[in-house]
């Protein structure tokens, strides 16, 4: 449907892409996670034609649009900061791809579907308005009614839901997922929100520093994550990921004396002596008492949210982040134990941070 | 009065108020003046008005076959053509230019824009001679067309550095909206983007038209009867008959009441013009 083939693009020296290759399905939603400055934004606008990239291109239903002018392109987007024409009201703005020359439709068909567009996003009541009295979520809600008003090709949605409160997001979140089993499109939807990416995509492409580190289905990317990146892009808390020296026959997390052996993690020894050890935090056992064979850690800080208490850990001077019951203690400084299971652990590469053995065959490629 | 503290603050702005308007109303005043009391000392502040520089500026009245009257009034004429057509040209061209080195990247575009300021810093003086000779030589010394191209050229650098400032305000998504929604550049450019810088426009055209209207420099130069601008003509009004004060306080009345009028028309765009880049950025 929409697919992206070794995207490059500097901006002076700075790398914004480096060799990004995506492909969206037909009805799909594809969410691109990953931090602030990874060239989520460059992504989208190169395929929107807005920019131009360098190198690589851009295929849209089996056809090369990297050299088409964004008129012909067919695509619609929410871009991430400004979105509304300050000098047309909102059923204007919302109605904007209606009236232009390549997409005129009948005036009378144009108020239906503003009015259905609008009504779906709950802003009804603010068409007549002019946009700078609304409010950042209203102004969000009345960019993704323009997009969402054509069914073009493809929609390219750039942090659409960031403004708003994190209720309204959760709300309109569900309400973008009803929509799409509705219009069925390929959605391209670029976030650096964990919860919103796994909400939404079917799967997610993680980006940093230009590149794509791995493209699978969230359950994939929990139990095969084949980068280091993957576990601190996802989870919340991520993934707890030790420094670790490869001796002795085994894994030895530094600052412990705990070496866990090749055997047991399943692997061959590592070429490298330093590694990381990535654990799914809900994987650990942890505990305010003493465990048997446990390892003895600090509580380093805790984060009380109602229900449950986020705790960090310290152990050996390096730290992670788990989720408990509001019963443990969490008093600053308190020892605290805990056992990792070592089938459970992942092994990737000190220097790359690319995962060492285990890898399932079928996703070696990736 | 109220707040005691505000006394020094209106103590120095009407210093300085008085400053600036004082000459002004001198000048007005003495315009009304007969030459009897214009130079009564000390000055009359009462005294009846008369019309008579008025009427040689305007040529009526009593004043109408004068032949040094229909010079004036055809100078108000002159100055009104050339300095508005020359901010109307100025500021279009400068709106266009400034929007394409805001939007996009051209050969050398930063010494292009260097060179376009560059334009203003030349001292007209050095360059005048120069002017002459090549305007004698194109037929175009002391004709409207001249005098509109030189106060094209003196403005047209400044207006596309303002121009590009205000369309740097306006982000870029706009055209990426329109373009990806199937509009031309150009219908952006002329339907969403000019009506969000006519704050900026009318900024431009306003200073363009106050360097226009002032201008001396060419003007005194480059005309010498057909073309010549009021500023160039009040200058030369001392005549062979001794100087004619009434008149030239008149006819210096009239050259300042359109820059008035000017910046009271577009005082709301102005400061609409200087508030946009903080408003224009909000989403």
């Amino acid at each position: 449907m929409l697919e992206l083939n070794d995207l490059s693009k500097r901006f002076g020296r700075r790398v914004a892409l480096d060799g990004v290759s995506l492909s969206v399905g037909e009805e799909e939603i594809l969410a691109l996670l990953g931090p602030t400055g990874a060239g989520k934004t460059t992504a989208l606008r190169c395929v929107a034609g807005v920019e131009k990239p360098d190198r690589g291109s851009v295929t849209l239903r089996g056809e090369d649009v990297t050299r088409t002018s964004p008129m012909f392109r067919d695509l619609a987007m929410v871009f991430e900061g400004f979105n509304l024409i300050p000098v047309l009201n909102t059923f204007d703005n919302i109605a904007f791809p209606l009236r232009s020359p390549v997409h005129q439709s009948p005036e009378e068909d144009i108020r239906k579907m503003v009015t259905k567009a609008a009504a779906d996003l709950h802003i009804d009541h603010l068409l007549d308005r002019p946009v700078e009295k609304l409010s950042g979520g209203e102004r969000q809600r009345v960019a993704i009614a323009r997009a969402l008003v054509r069914r073009p090709a493809a929609y390219l949605l750039d942090e659409p839901l960031s403004a708003l409160d994190l209720k309204l997001r959760e709300e309109l979140r569900v309400e973008l997922r009803a929509l799409h089993r509705s219009h069925r499109s390929a959605i391209l939807y670029a976030t650096n929100d964990y919860h919103g990416a796994a909400a939404l995509g079917d799967r997610i492409a993680l980006i940093d520093g230009g590149r794509i580190v791995q493209t699978d289905t969230l359950a994939t990317l929990i139990d095969h994550p084949q980068h280091v990146l993957v576990g601190k892009l996802i989870g919340s808390p991520s993934m707890a990921v030790l420094n670790a020296t490869s001796r002795d026959g085994g894994v030895a997390i530094d600052g412990t004396d705990h070496v866990v052996s090749y055997a047991e993690l399943g692997i061959a020894a590592p070429a490298g002596g330093q590694v990381k050890l990535g654990l799914w935090p809900e994987v650990i056992e942890l505990a305010d008492h003493e465990l048997a064979g446990a390892l003895q850690g600090t509580v380093q800080a805790s984060e009380f949210r109602g229900l449950e208490r986020v705790v960090q850990v310290e152990l050996g001077g390096q730290t992670f982040r788990k989720t408990v019951a509001t019963s443990f203690d969490a008093t600053f400084g308190r020892p605290c134990w805990m056992r990792f299971p070592a089938a459970r652990m992942f092994v990737f590469d000190g220097e790359t941070g690319v995962r060492i053995g285990k890898a399932a065959p079928d996703l070696a490629k990736r | 009065m109220k707040n005691k503290h505000l006394i020094l603050p209106v103590v120095i702005l009407g210093l300085y108020t008085l400053y600036n308007v004082g000459p002004l109303l001198w000048l007005m005043i003495s315009s009304l003046k007969s030459r009897p009391d214009l130079f009564a000392m000390p000055p009359t502040l009462l005294f009846e008005p008369h019309l008579a520089g008025y009427e040689a500026v305007f040529g009526v009245g009593a004043a109408a076959d004068s032949a040094s009257s229909h010079g004036v009034f055809a100078s108000l004429i002159n100055s009104i053509v050339i300095a508005c057509s020359g901010t109307v040209l100025a500021t279009m061209f400068g709106t266009l230019a400034g929007y394409a080195a805001s939007r996009f990247n051209f050969f050398a575009k930063g010494d292009f824009m260097f060179f376009v300021l560059s334009t203003r810093m030349i001292p007209p003086v050095a360059v005048m001679v120069f002017y002459h000779q090549m305007f004698s030589s194109l037929g175009l010394a002391d004709t409207w067309t001249g005098m509109i191209m030189i106060t094209t050229f003196i403005n047209v650098g400044l207006a596309t550095w303002i121009m590009k400032g205000f369309f740097d305000g306006v982000p870029t998504e706009v055209e990426a909206i329109a373009l990806m929604n199937g509009y031309s550049r150009w219908y952006a450019f002329r339907k969403l983007v000019l009506p969000m810088v006519r704050g900026g426009i009318a900024a431009t055209a306003g200073f363009s038209f106050i360097f226009a209207w002032n201008e001396f420099a060419f003007g005194s130069i480059l005309t010498t009867t057909e073309a010549k601008t009021l500023p160039v003509r009040i200058s030369s009004a001392a005549g062979a008959t001794g100087i004619e004060w009434t008149q030239i306080f008149a006819a210096g009345t009239v050259l300042v009441i359109p820059v008035i009028l000017f910046f009271y028309l577009i005082r709301r765009h102005l400061l609409m013009g200087m508030t946009f880049g903080v408003l224009g950025k909000k989403g």
